[in-house]
């Protein structure tokens, strides 16, 4: 991905403080936006700067670069109206940009599909399901917890195969290839078939080529290792 | 103090003191009156078949005196009865204490001890009982059956008033009567002076105009007819004056008996959800286990949904009454009720029976406030709460709560994780939302499991379409948990390993099954 096309956050509600904290981590230009004023102070404190920009207006969202450069839009109001609204105005200029919405009412699920939301996250529903699996699977939401989410060295990583490399038309099915690496080939996005992404546990037959996605997970040096010795991007 | 004193109160102690005695009574109570115990349950139901069967018997037996083995029944139902009619005597009261109580409170203050004033006590204690309406029923259902009393047979029906004892709802029948007790009694005095009123009346117009009109109770009778509407028309009004009280008392007579339904059916009402919300707490008493969700919002709503369709008992407060039809609509069990009141937790008895609490309503205060009183009533049920607003969740932590964590990481991670690997990001979200049908889950190994001290490689799980994230260890002393992520082929497994594993639904049960086949 591009570091330079723009991200826009609009809504400067706790989930929008949140995906700043960790794209700022990680070196990521963003844009705070909110159609309140009062909430420059807030923005401030926190330490990110804010453009107030009335985003009903649709030459505002176009001075914002929609459109132009922007990538990705969020809408993290804590209103599903303004969400729906905002989502609506965004695909109306630009068919292409990236928007992710989240929701706060499941009769907006719909609402944001149809405005044309490329992802809607639901916190009530990631919420639902991580105290279910709490229950039920206690364990397994701890791994995941201190491995994904949290302070060990065990990371999720994309990489493209290239043409050059020497997984290009190899079968899933010859996982020994891969075996000698500390780490696991969870599946593959492949770019011919099917825009969903294909868990290694389904695809055994799939044969690899160049352009497809393969997501690993493991240490940082370990997936390092990998990409340099099959030549992936 | 005589021997004979000294004697009641050596007994009273030797009574006290005795373990048989006290569970011999707790026994008898736990047979006849704890409201809960499936012993009383079982015992109810056989006293109402028994006492079904004996007015059956009895009324056979009006044309058919001689068969024996009714008499057999009879009688045996009757020992029943006064078996059953001793033991709530005895069970009322306990009269050993109360001797020992006065003693002790002789002696404490120096008084001269009172053996007279103390036995009026017990006895007055007992009488108590004797004189309790459902006593009263008891009594007067087995009298009749002594031979020199005979003539009171007709009180053998009191018997089906028995029933009375065993059926819950019948209880709140009586409750009702009981509680409008001020309304029926107003009611029963205006019905009282009009029939006294109408029946005087046309006793003083018709005595020597009607012949039917003999005496006041033909007066009365005619009254009460007339009031009821039922109108026999064995005894009619003759002169003028007679028909306008007739048609004075009619019109009352209607206006008594509306009042009456009204009244039984207004307070029937306000019963029925009281009856409901008793039946509630008593199908939760059921639940040996369940979990406990306090706030059917959308959170409450999925979670509830899912483990609803794994089967597992549930439990929900809100404080709601419509998110609470909700649930019950959907064949939950839901209450309407604060959940962050002690009283109401302990009520359900989260102590003994939730093994999981689910703080999920939308305000931190509430949910740390359960989360405390939660954990106050129960140090041992596991406490998940939803964290609203992401600096408070070191608050639940100190709480007591188990796990907190708020949507607003997760999300945050996730946006960020779009951003930058796209692929990544819908791996992560098919794994965490399991919406692809893939799932995660963990498969303890214990000491006879089939793969137990076998290495990974012969597990063969890529032939299985599985993929082992990783292996929980605990320490020597059980105390820590060390995750081991990827194993190597060669890793040897061990008795209480877990095995966090991916796949589809189906390939993990089969692998649990397998797992859990004895090794030879």
């Amino acid at each position: 991905m591009n570091h330079n096309t723009l991200i826009l956050l609009f809504g400067l509600s706790r989930t929008a403080l949140e995906i700043a904290k960790k794209l700022k981590k990680q070196g990521y230009a963003f844009t705070l936006v909110d159609y309140d004023p009062s909430s420059l102070v807030k923005a401030q404190k926190e330490g990110f700067d804010l453009v107030v920009c009335d985003y009903g207006d649709d030459d505002a969202l176009e001075s914002l670069g929609i459109a132009k450069n922007v990538g990705f839009v969020f809408c993290l109001f804590d209103d599903d109206v303004h969400n729906v609204f905002l989502t609506l105005s965004v695909r109306a200029i630009d068919p292409n940009v990236q928007i992710i919405a989240t929701t706060h009412t499941k009769d907006a699920v719909h609402k944001l599909e149809i405005a044309g939301a490329s992802t809607i996250l639901d916190p009530y529903q990631i919420t639902g399901k991580k105290i279910y699996k709490l229950i039920t699977q206690p364990e397994v939401i701890q791994i995941v917890e201190t491995t994904i989410f949290g302070e060990e060295d065990v990371n999720m990583a994309q990489m493209t195969v290239t043409e050059a490399s020497p997984l290009n038309g190899m079968l899933l099915s010859q996982y020994a290839t891969w075996k000698p690496y500390n780490m696991l080939l969870l599946g593959l996005h492949d770019k011919e078939l099917t825009k969903e992404f294909i868990f290694i546990t389904e695809g055994h037959t799939h044969k690899l080529d160049a352009g497809d996605v393969l997501v690993v997970m493991g240490s940082m040096s370990e997936i390092r290792r990998f990409k340099a010795d099959f030549c992936l991007e | 103090m005589s021997s004979f004193t000294v004697l009641v109160i050596r007994f009273a102690y030797f009574l006290d003191t005795s373990v048989s005695y006290r569970r011999l009574k707790e026994a008898a109570r736990t047979l006849l009156e704890h409201p809960h115990s499936k012993i009383k349950f079982y015992f109810d139901i056989f006293m109402v078949f028994l006492v079904v069967l004996s007015v059956l018997c009895l009324l056979y037996e009006v044309k058919h005196p001689d068969e024996s083995i009714l008499e057999w029944i009879i009688q045996g139902s009757l020992f029943i009865f006064i078996l059953e009619y001793f033991l709530r005597f005895w069970i009322y009261s306990d009269s050993h204490a109360i001797v020992i109580e006065h003693y002790e409170y002789a002696l404490k203050n120096n008084l001269p001890f009172s053996l007279g004033r103390t036995l009026v006590k017990v006895v007055r204690k007992k009488l108590d009982y004797v004189f309790s309406p459902l006593a009263i029923i008891d009594l007067l259902a087995i009298l009749p059956s002594y031979r020199p009393l005979r003539f009171l047979r007709i009180f053998l029906l009191f018997r089906i008033f028995k029933l009375f004892r065993y059926a819950r709802s019948m209880k709140t029948f009586a409750t009702i009567l009981h509680e409008k007790k001020f309304e029926l009694l107003t009611l029963a005095i205006f019905a009282g002076f009009v029939i006294f009123a109408g029946s005087s009346a046309i006793y003083i117009f018709e005595t020597n105009q009607n012949p039917k009109i003999n005496t006041l109770f033909d007066a009365v009778y005619w009254s009460i007819v007339t009031m009821g509407t039922v109108g026999y028309g064995d005894i009619v009004p003759l002169t003028q004056e007679g028909m306008a009280v007739s048609m004075v008392l009619i019109i009352l007579g209607v206006c008594v008996l509306a009042f009456l339904t009204s009244i039984i059916v207004s307070s029937f009402q306000n019963k029925l959800v009281e009856l409901k919300e008793s039946r509630l707490y008593y199908d939760i008493e059921k639940l040996e286990r369940y979990i406990l969700i306090c706030g059917y919002g959308r959170v409450g709503e999925v979670v509830a949904k899912m483990l609803h369709e794994d089967g597992n008992a549930l439990v929900i407060i809100d404080t709601d009454t419509a998110k609470i039809k909700l649930a019950q609509e959907r064949g939950l069990i839901g209450i309407v009720g604060d959940a962050s009141k002690s009283k109401l937790l302990g009520t359900l008895g989260i102590e003994k029976r939730a093994t999981h609490i689910v703080c999920a309503t939308n305000s931190d205060e509430l949910n740390i406030f359960i989360t405390l009183s939660a954990r106050s009533l129960s140090p041992r049920t596991t406490i998940i709460a939803r964290v609203i607003k992401n600096t408070h969740k070191k608050k639940y932590l100190l709480a007591g709560a188990n796990y907190a964590f708020s949507a607003d990481e997760t999300i945050g991670l996730m946006g960020a994780q779009l951003v930058t690997q796209p692929v990544s990001f819908a791996a992560l979200e098919g794994m965490l939302s399991e919406n692809t049908g893939i799932v995660f889950e963990s498969i303890f190994l214990h000491e006879y499991s089939f793969f137990s001290r076998q290495s990974v490689a012969s597990l063969s799980l890529h032939a299985k379409r599985l993929l082992l994230f990783g292996v929980v260890r605990p320490d020597e002393y059980a105390l820590e948990k060390r995750f081991l992520f990827n194993p190597s082929e060669d890793f040897v497994l061990q008795p209480n390993d877990s095995l966090i594993v991916m796949g589809r639904k189906h390939a993990i049960n089969a692998f649990r099954k397998q797992n859990e086949k004895r090794k030879e």
